[in-house]
């Protein structure tokens, strides 16, 4: 032992020992920072790291015809996604992605795609894609990092365009819907209605995404090990499928209607009376639903917005027209019940009115002689109506118009309906057109004038003398029926307007509409297009500029059960085509005929109907025709008419 | 050998053995657990065997006489010079550097137990000074000893492993004539030529993985999945143990492979996220005690020799606690420095046994005559 060395040695030890336990003291306390104070941070942290939430879908919800045939339903299919939060050069993915997959996108529509999303580091660039594809994705991560295949639930439409108005479209999600609709999923994937049925009841249709916490291991790969229970792993919320809606609609007989109308372009309305069920709805030229919900291209959308013919119109609530000879039963309705005319005021027609200087015509040039209420229906014979009009004078037919609607919007469950005009001496001063004149009630007694309706409006007043006075909301969802307004109609009168409108058919101007055994009440109309075609043929004018052909009424006479409004747009006089196709869908209601073509069997599987066009792959054709001819067309392209079997039936 | 046996349980420490022995233990069960499921899970059962191995070592450092060991010390010595020098000829290459040699199929790494023959051949040395204090040319001679095999190292290229010969100098300095503030301002000089020459070495010599290190020394969140994934994961590993661990085999930083090299250099994150704040403390509170126990030992030994063998131990054992531990709870940059008795390696749990064996001894031996 080195006595001398001793203090100096044991000091430095002693120093030794305290700096030993100052470094325990250190790391302790930095242990207890980590782990402690800071421990629910980094256990968040640590979940984090082996979590990846998972979007559970919900499908949106089916849409079913009054017999259950399916109108829309989902169909799986596979998109193409891109993920800028993943890193990596998007020009390089463009390059490749037109070496590797033939599809040319812009740097531009890649980022209107990026702010058309939801989630903003997720873009949509293709759906449906072909399968070919996801090999090749999968083949190629190292230069598709970005990009990624997804399976969603695309809304698929089995009839394709036949009921397109009806039951609208969808269109994927965009940030202003997110906040309005409060969706704040983290997908890019959720359809929204656009238009139609899909549109007004989107709430309904609409499920809510659920959410399932994957477990991932540090390569991002979803692994299952059974011997580590993991807190936050699994289902945190069940996804809430949308819910089916039964519409109202009878597809067979929309089919029928539809077909009948040929090449024709224009609207027709089936209704049940007393319940306001709308049993079809058809609107044509019509479009193809299932082109909206695949990523459509903007050469289409363009075709589809700017075609001259309005494809996306929805006629029957858009169109506003004048109804011409069609208003001639309300104006009786009102003079009878306001005691201005009985079916014994008879008027004398020399073929035009001298009205304080302004004549007035006749369709007929050579005038109907003496005529009386049921023969100037029969006939249609203006000059009783103009004298009728100035006989029960505005205001009258103004309080009658607003218990039949005409004016306001029916409410009906479609978005965007138009109300036409019912013109008042209110109505007039608004707008700044001068005082009422006399002269004034003679074209509105006629239906024209500045009198203009919807098919749907016009539709309603059948539909509400049919029922003696109640009038019910349209609807296309299956529900309880709304009473609109309700007004007594004495037997009286509703006997006389059945028998004269029933005589139409029989012997008058609708005769192509005559079923045997079958009471139908109807009545023509014709509403000009080009002021000069008064009194002319029209058919001897150019189709645009021909008048539009009405047909309006209900069948049987004794208790109606449907009412209806066909209109031909440029279809000269209502007596023939929109004739004909009422009674299409007539026989079909009311006899369960159906037409010598064959129609759409409601209840068959889509799926064994193969489509039977291919899509000619041209220039602005839909992406996977252009990209892959061989695939078959994700769209059923059929058109109907022609003779053509649209669906591959027998 | 009867006498030594009889001293050794008259005067074992067996304080000392008991502590190694809960860390000999506690060892392979972590490297199971941060094994279990993974293609590395043999190495569990491996190291269970390399304890044994250990224990073995522990006892012949603990019964045979350190007087024996420092006799003949020189020919251990040279002998583990010899072969660091074959090294290039000889070593394999694992993980970057030829750190490693083949007795068939047994690997073991030269330089683990270069390290204890540098402690007792530093022993012998001092031990011929009888007592007086060291001159400058001794304190010379004394750190070319340690500096040789550490040289060597440094050559294979084993960066991290020669550092662990430092603390080796410091003892000899520490045990010098110099008086604790000449030692302090030392250390000062020292530090402030070391940042000099690593901030001269930034621009000639350090490679990029070196200095990547640095960087994310000083902004770990910087590059999150280089290096700094790495610091990160560690800590979040840590943190989220919380106060009683997500219990063994349960720690997810460990099994689904976000903490970096588990069985290894961050074997300390596995026990701090599967045994919590309170079983970290626990495996601090043990080295604390061993390390206490060995400065203990130090100032009771009966010779200078037996007080050098001692601090070396506990210079070496402190060193790898210190910057083990100290970068994986982000206190100290990362480097490749494993934590005695826990991390996976064999050669490693052996030389840290031997060191705990001969300071056993020499405390045991303390009145010894």
């Amino acid at each position: 032992m080195n006595g001398a060395q001793e203090p100096s040695l044991q000091n430095k030890i002693q120093f030794l020992q305290a700096i030993l336990w100052l470094l325990f003291v250190v790391f302790a306390l930095r242990l207890f920072y980590l782990q402690v104070i800071e421990g629910p941070y980094y256990r968040l942290l640590s979940e984090n790291n082996y979590t990846r939430p998972t979007v559970l879908r919900a499908p949106r919800g089916m849409l079913l015809d009054r017999n259950g045939a399916v109108l829309c339903r989902n169909q799986v299919s596979f998109s193409l996604v891109l993920d800028t939060a993943k890193g990596g050069s998007l020009d390089q993915t463009l390059l490749s992605m037109q070496r590797i997959l033939g599809l040319v996108m812009t740097k531009e529509e890649v980022q209107a795609a990026l702010r058309r999303s939801p989630v903003p580091s997720l873009a949509v660039l293709a759906r449906d894609i072909p399968t070919a594809w996801m090999q090749k994705v999968e083949a190629n991560q190292d230069e598709f990092k970005m990009l990624r295949i997804e399976m969603e639930l695309r809304r698929e439409y089995p009839f394709g365009p036949v009921a397109s108005h009806a039951l609208g479209y969808v269109g994927l999600l965009s940030p202003k819907e997110a906040q309005k609709l409060r969706v704040s999923d983290n997908d890019p994937f959720i359809e929204v209605g656009k238009s139609g049925v899909e549109r007004t009841a989107n709430a309904l249709l609409m499920g809510k995404n659920g959410l399932r916490m994957a477990q991932v291991n540090s390569l991002g790969r979803e692994v299952e090990d059974p011997t580590l229970k993991l807190p936050g792993v699994g289902i945190r919320r069940e996804p809430i499928p949308g819910q089916t809606v039964h519409l109202t609609l009878d597809i067979q007989l929309q089919n029928i209607l539809e077909q009948a109308f040929g090449e024709e372009h224009g609207s027709a309305i089936f209704m049940n009376p007393s319940t306001g069920d709308i049993l079809a709805w058809v609107s044509l030229p019509n479009f193809d639903p299932n082109l909206f919900s695949g990523a459509i291209p903007a050469s289409k959308w363009r075709e589809i917005s700017e075609d001259p013919s309005h494809p996306l119109l929805d006629r029957p609530i858009q169109g506003v027209y004048p109804p011409g000879s069609t208003f001639k039963p309300f104006v009786a309705l009102v003079g009878l019940e306001d005691g201005v005319l009985t079916p014994d005021t008879t008027f004398y027609c020399p073929g035009y009115w001298d009205f304080g200087g302004r004549v007035f015509h006749c369709w007929a040039k050579g005038g109907h002689g003496t005529v009386d209420l049921l023969k100037g229906l029969q006939d249609s014979c203006d000059v009783y109506f103009y004298h009728a009009g100035d006989l029960i004078g505005i205001q009258r037919m103004d309080k009658w118009a607003s218990f039949f609607g005409l004016g306001t919007k029916t409410g009906v469950d479609l978005p965007s309906e138009i109300s036409g005009i019912f013109p008042s001496p209110a109505w007039k001063a608004k707008r700044h057109l001068g005082p009422w004149y006399p002269g004034d009630n003679l074209p509105v007694a006629i239906g024209q004038g500045y009198l203009t309706v919807t098919p749907l409006q016009l539709l309603s007043i059948y539909a509400t003398i049919a029922t003696g006075g109640e009038r019910f909301q349209p609807k296309l969802l299956e529900g309880p029926p709304k009473l609109e307004s309700s007004v007594s109609i004495s037997p009286r009168t509703e006997a006389v307007l059945k028998q004269a409108l029933q005589l139409v058919v029989e012997s008058g101007t609708g005769t192509a509409c005559r079923i045997p055994g079958v009471a139908v009440c109807a009545k023509t109309g014709t509403a000009q297009v080009v002021a000069a075609s008064a009194g002319r043929n029209s058919m001897s004018l150019p189709k645009d500029q021909r008048d539009h052909a009405w047909f309006a009424g209900f069948a049987p006479a004794g208790n109606p059960s449907v009412a209806f409004v066909v209109m031909v747009e440029h279809g000269g006089h209502g007596g023939n085509l929109a004739a004909k196709i009422a009674k299409a869908g007539l026989e079909y209601l009311l006899l369960g005929k159906k037409p010598a073509q064959p129609d759409v069997g409601t209840k068959a599987a889509p799926e064994d109907q193969a489509p039977n066009q291919e899509t000619p792959p041209k220039p602005d054709a839909p992406l996977k025709a252009r990209l892959n001819p061989q695939e078959p067309p994700r769209f059923i392209t059929a058109r109907y008419g022609g003779g053509a079997n649209p669906r591959g039936q027998p | 050998m009867k006498k030594t046996l009889r001293e050794a349980v008259s005067y074992g420490d067996f304080v000392t053995a008991a502590l190694y022995l809960t860390l000999l233990i506690f060892g392979p069960l972590m490297v199971r657990s941060a094994t279990f499921g993974t293609r590395f899970a043999y190495l569990g059962n491996r190291q269970m065997f390399w304890a044994v191995l250990a224990f073995g070592a522990f006892s012949l450092a603990f019964l045979i006489p350190y007087e024996i060991w420092v006799e003949y010390s020189y020919l251990v010595y040279g002998l583990c010079v010899a072969v660091l020098l074959s090294m290039p000829v000889l070593g394999h290459y694992v993980g970057g550097h030829k750190s490693w040699l083949y007795i068939g199929p047994i690997g073991f790494e030269p330089s683990e137990f270069a390290k204890v023959a540098a402690a007792l051949a530093g022993a012998a040395f001092i031990k011929e000074l009888v007592g007086r204090p060291m001159r400058w040319r001794e304190i010379g001679i004394l750190s070319g000893i340690i500096g040789l095999p550490m040289l060597l190292t440094l050559l294979q290229p084993d960066f991290g492993t020669a550092t662990t010969f430092i603390p080796l100098v410091a003892v000899a300095l520490y045990l010098s004539f110099l008086p604790l503030t000449q030692i302090v301002k030392w250390c000062a000089i020292g530090i402030l030529a070391l940042m000099l020459l690593l901030a001269l070495g930034w621009f000639t010599f350090l490679k990029p993985y070196q200095k990547d290190r640095i960087i994310t020394f000083i902004h770990p969140t910087a590059n999150t999945r280089g290096a700094g994934y790495q610091v990160n994961q560690a800590r979040i590993a840590v943190g989220s143990g919380e106060l009683l661990g997500k219990g063994l085999y349960s720690g997810t930083q460990n099994r689904l492979n976000f903490l970096p090299a588990p069985h290894t250099d961050f074997i300390f994150g596995v026990v701090a996220e599967e045994t919590g704040f309170l079983g970290s403390l626990a495996l601090l509170g043990l080295y604390l005690s061993l390390l206490l126990r060995f400065l203990s030992t130090a100032s009771a030994a009966r010779d200078s020799e037996g007080r050098f063998i001692v601090l070396c131990a506990f210079a070496v054992i402190l060193y790898h606690v210190l910057i083990n531990i100290g970068m994986v709870i982000g206190l100290v940059p990362t480097t490749g420095i494993p934590l005695p008795f826990l991390s996976y390696g064999g050669s490693f749990l052996v030389s840290m046994s031997l060191f705990a064996g001969l300071a056993a001894n020499v405390r045991s031996r303390r009145y010894a005559q």
